[in-house]
């Protein structure tokens, strides 16, 4: 897979120390498992953290801490071998799977009109952003909007044009607030996209309000 | 070379574990990162019994998946830190899913090596770790914030009292600073 686009430096140095709400962390995530040259990346930035915790200052533990440890060693539950196998579903990579276990071709669409489906995907009770699925029709426009907020994009089947580029399977849009583009879908296959945004401002009824006028709801 | 080489070598006790459930390599990994990761969980607002139990929880995990570890993760104090910061994230968050752990498949399985050793490795902290203190303060402190204290960016912006594009402009010019080591990585 060639992508092109990478998300942002910082977006990259925020999720190495684990700063990234759930919705962003996991499109990065699934970006990582797409892109190689990611994948190299954060192991550099993950240094930085590395020196950090081998920078930090000693603080003392308590006596007994090796032998509590070591009687968690003994429950079997807690010493066990955890390492969890993600099954393999088609079209979705492996961080994307425990949010989509049947398949893209399953996710629950709603239809809103103007050749544009969405679809919210579930996180976490305390996650402050969204997960969404977006599906462009081929040849179909997104009307031409703004960002009110940091706002990822990755692309998972088909591609998109905008002022930015082509944006192809791997590659993805790492918009901040204020900027404004509009994205089409190239023709042959329709175009899916996993976005997270802040949930203060919500994307769908701002997509909803946009698409509005085309499409006279 | 300077320096006294290290009494113990983490690598070789993280292979003991993997290989022989090694209890004894573990007390000595125990002794030598738990202080250093306690200083860490307090630093993220926990207070000391839940920075032991947070230490308790990281060394468990380093228990488990020692087999998981490789040089081309990077040095073993890097590859426990990204251990830590996923517990912490686990517990103080309680994040439901894990988008985080999935990728550990994904590391595993990759065929790109970077063909260092574990000597190399440690050597590269020590360097990443000279070099974090030749970043200007303003600098420094955005990158202390995000790595050690878990804020946010813009939860940096709201404390320190600037723009959030400022908070991402000094981590760029960090990163930029740092990039010559970080790269070196080849
Ligand atoms: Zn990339
Ligand atoms: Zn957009």
């Amino acid at each position: 897979m060639s992508v092109v686009h990478h998300p942002d430096i910082t977006t990259l140095m925020a999720f190495s120390a684990g700063t990234l709400d759930e919705p962003y962390a996991l499109v990065i995530s699934t970006h990582l498992a797409m892109c190689a040259a990611c994948r190299e990346q954060i192991k550099r930035i993950d240094l930085i953290g590395g020196a950090l915790l081998d920078a930090e200052e000693e603080v003392p533990v308590e006596d007994d801490a090796v032998d509590r440890l070591f009687a968690r060693l003994d429950t079997p539950k807690e010493a066990g071998d955890t390492i969890n196998v993600i099954p393999k579903v088609r079209d979705v990579p492996a961080p994307l799977v425990r949010y989509l276990p049947d398949g893209l071709d399953a996710a629950p669409w709603k239809a809103r009109g103007g050749g544009v489906w969405t679809c919210d995907l579930p996180v976490s009770a305390n996650a402050q952003s969204r997960l969404m699925l977006l599906k462009v029709g081929a040849g179909r426009a997104v009307p031409e909007h703004g960002h009110g907020g940091h706002e990822l994009t990755l692309i998972l089947k088909g591609a998109y044009k905008d002022r930015f580029g082509r944006f192809g399977p791997g590659d993805i849009a790492d918009h901040d607030q204020d900027v404004d583009h509009q994205p089409i879908a190239e023709m042959g296959e329709d175009c899916i996209c996993l976005v997270a945004v802040d949930a203060k401002l919500n994307f769908r009824s701002r997509i909803m309000k946009l698409l509005q006028p085309f499409i006279g709801m | 070379a300077h320096g006294t080489a290290p009494i113990v070598d983490p690598a070789e006790l993280l292979s003991r574990i993997a290989e022989q459930k090694d209890r004894q390599a573990l007390a000595e990994l125990f002794r030598l990162l738990a202080p250093r990761l306690k200083s860490m969980m307090l630093k993220l607002g926990a207070d000391s019994a839940l920075a032991e139990d947070l230490v308790q929880e990281t060394l468990l995990a380093v228990w488990r998946k020692a087999h998981l570890y490789s040089p081309e993760r990077g040095a073993p104090v890097t590859w426990i830190f990204t251990i830590a910061r996923n517990l912490r994230i686990d517990q103080l968050r309680r994040l439901s899913n894990k988008p985080y752990e999935d990728l550990d498949g994904i590391d595993a399985t990759d065929d790109t090596p970077t063909g260092l050793q574990v000597v190399e490795q440690q050597q590269m902290v020590s360097r990443v770790k000279s070099a974090l203190e030749t970043l200007p303060d303003d600098q420094r402190q955005v990158v202390k914030l995000s790595f050690l204290n878990d804020m946010t960016h813009s939860d940096i912006s709201a404390a320190l009292g600037i723009p959030l594009g400022t908070v991402k402009s000094r981590l760029r010019l960090a990163y930029g600073r740092l990039r010559p080591v970080l790269e070196d990585l080849q």
